[in-house]
């Protein structure tokens, strides 16, 4: 479980500082292409890249989101009930958005290899982009893996803190 | 079973999920809207339709607003922008009676302005003033209530994620909605400080007067507003222009915000890495409501229930401003408990298509929907500014707090009934922009 929580925090720190990397770089190319669009044309494939640079911010602050407790949730019931019902109810609730995640990580990956294989490209720059619908599919395997460690410390946490 | 009362059941089923299990707004959407999608259609069409609609809406690029804009209101709030902004104000309004308060509610108006987050602006504004107007022995009472609502402006005046939000989800142009935003923001902030004016006139203990200050001073420190207003000027002027896209305009306001605050070392190495982190995280979170509300829709697009809903409700023998107030009352009362956002994600797919039935202008009706969505922040239970202000100031009782926001609510309400019975407050400047 230790070990599991270990790689999950790795993960997040590794891919929320590529984030913040592609962050950059969207505010960098945008910034550039008004500057250069005034003096001379915009550069080529900014939209497209945007789009794609947008997606793998996105998908590498899912985990580390969720880990921080980040996205909102209604837990006006959920707070009045008792620590054990509690605890049963945000088991199922990690359960289900785990299984969910890792399936559609799952299915974009499935996505990401056809785009591969059947070597789709990019209207403007003519350049493959599966690698950033692989990195989506990534995001969401690491979001799946980070309820599995909150589902883990749930029932078990306890548990290894004690001993 | 018909197809219409599938979608009432995946409307309970949702309710379900995020009242008793807890589930996050956007994650509980996805579920349901692929599980019911499942229902109707088949599984294999939902396990695709999932996995197609998160990738396309992560790689929009329409969406890169999202990130720029709160990045945007990070800096500037990690900067130190908004104590100038309440200097210039408390050196113009400091020495009337409740004349801090007002000073935040200004201060307030022009940190919006370049914010587009409530809670951000009330924190920014909360640790500036707070400590000054109890050094000035204004009553717990007004103090805290002007800066648990003075945030709530962060949401109306563009640049707001919750008009970024609305505009992506229901394929408006974000420009029209941020210009739609601008004069009632300025009202709202109007009759915020109409409201302070008259509780001191009734109880004048409540903020007593502060040091006078001269001329030359007042006129000094209206250099503190300069960075705000070029910001602004530049980021909504560029976009009203049109200059700039939503996306640019979020670009050149984070870079102008980097220019005006990193060479006087106000915005540190570590607020940048702050800033981004927080953005990285706000912004996460908006994209993953913006998809769950998309697989919600889709699932809610193939039951026919938004359209049989508006067609009934578009058939009713009343007037649609009695439906509009039946709309406004569910969006005051699902505001007081779920955070505001989420609950406009949540409702948009049926109210927003009903609205249209009804005749109502689509910026306009988003406004006013913004304006009482926003009252939720600052009612209890779940008012998300009370809140920031009780970190801020944990000796202040929290129902003091609750008890101060209600003096304000009235502002909200009455603004909310201005701008239905004057529409043109809403559409003058967006209908100049075409």
């Amino acid at each position: 479980m230790r070990a599991l929580d270990k790689i999950s925090n790795l993960l997040n720190q590794v891919l929320l500082w590529m984030a913040g990397f592609f962050l950059v770089a969207m505010i960098l190319m945008t910034g550039a292409n008004i500057v250069i669009r005034i003096f001379w044309m915009p550069i080529r494939g900014t939209y497209e890249l945007m789009g794609y640079f947008g997606a793998i911010v996105t998908a590498f602050a899912l985990g580390y989101t969720q880990a921080g407790r980040g996205h909102i949730a209604v837990d006006i019931l959920v707070l009045r009930f008792s620590q054990k019902t509690r605890r049963i109810l945000n088991g199922i609730n990690y359960f289900i958005c785990m299984v969910f995640f890792a399936a559609v990580g799952w299915r974009i990956a499935i996505y990401a290899t056809t785009l591969r294989e059947t070597g789709e490209i990019t209207e403007t720059l003519r350049i493959i982009y599966y690698p950033f619908t692989y990195g989506v599919s990534l995001g969401c395997f690491v979001l799946s893996l980070v309820l599995l460690v909150d589902l883990l410390r749930l029932f078990l946490g306890d548990r290894e803190g004690n001993g | 079973m018909n197809l219409a009362l599938v979608g009432i059941l995946g409307i309970i089923v949702l309710l379900f999920v995020l009242f008793f299990l807890g589930m996050p707004v956007g994650f509980a959407m996805a579920v349901v809207g692929f599980s019911g999608f499942a229902y109707v259609v088949s599984f294999d069409a939902a396990v695709s339709m999932v996995g197609i609609d998160i990738w396309t809406t992560f790689s929009k690029y329409g969406l890169t607003v999202i990130p720029l804009f709160i990045l945007m209101g990070y800096l500037a709030f990690n900067s130190g922008i908004a104590e100038k902004l309440y200097n210039t104000a408390y050196k113009w309004f400091g020495h009337w009676r409740g004349g801090l308060a007002i000073a935040t509610i200004g201060a307030d108006e022009l940190f919006a302005a370049i914010c587009g987050s409530n809670t951000a602006t009330a924190a920014t504004m909360g640790a500036i003033a707070l400590p000054q107007m109890r050094k000035y022995n204004y009553d717990t009472r007004l103090s805290s209530g002007t800066v648990v609502t003075g945030g709530t402006l962060g949401t109306v005046m563009p640049p707001s994620v919750l008009l970024i939000i609305i505009g992506l989800q229901t394929e408006q142009s974000i420009i029209k909605l941020f210009l739609g935003g601008i004069l009632p923001a300025v009202l709202l902030g109007i009759l915020f400080i109409l409201t302070i004016v008259v509780i001191c006139r009734i109880n004048p203990k409540f903020g007593p007067a502060g040091p006078r200050t001269n001329l030359r001073e007042k006129i000094k420190s209206l250099t503190g507003v300069i960075e705000a207003l070029a910001i602004f000027v530049l980021v909504i002027g560029g976009l009203y222009a049109g200059v700039f896209t939503p996306t640019e305009a979020g670009a050149a306001g984070v870079i102008l915000t980097l220019i005006v605050t990193v060479p006087s070392r106000r915005l540190t190495w570590q607020g940048i890495i702050n800033s981004m982190k927080d953005s990285l995280k706000i912004s996460c979170m908006a994209f993953v409501l913006v998809t769950g509300a998309l697989i919600f829709g889709r699932f809610l697009a193939v039951t026919r229930l938004p359209f049989i809903v508006a067609d009934l409700a578009a058939s009713l023998p009343v007037s649609p401003y009695l439906i509009l107030t039946i709309i406004l009352v569910i969006y005051l009362v699902g505001g007081c408990f779920v955070d505001a956002l989420g609950f406009l994600v949540l409702t948009i797919p049926i109210f927003f298509p009903l609205g249209k039935a009804l005749g109502f202008e689509a910026i306009w009706y988003s406004i006013i929907i913004t304006m009482v969505t926003t009252m939720g922040a600052i009612t209890p239970p779940v008012g998300i500014n009370i809140y920031v202000v009780k970190a801020l100031a944990p000796e202040i009782e929290l129902g003091t707090i609750f008890k101060s926001a209600s003096f304000f609510l009235l502002a909200c309400i009455v603004c909310t009934i201005i701008l239905i019975i004057f529409p043109q407050i809403v559409l003058v400047i967006p209908n100049m922009a075409r």
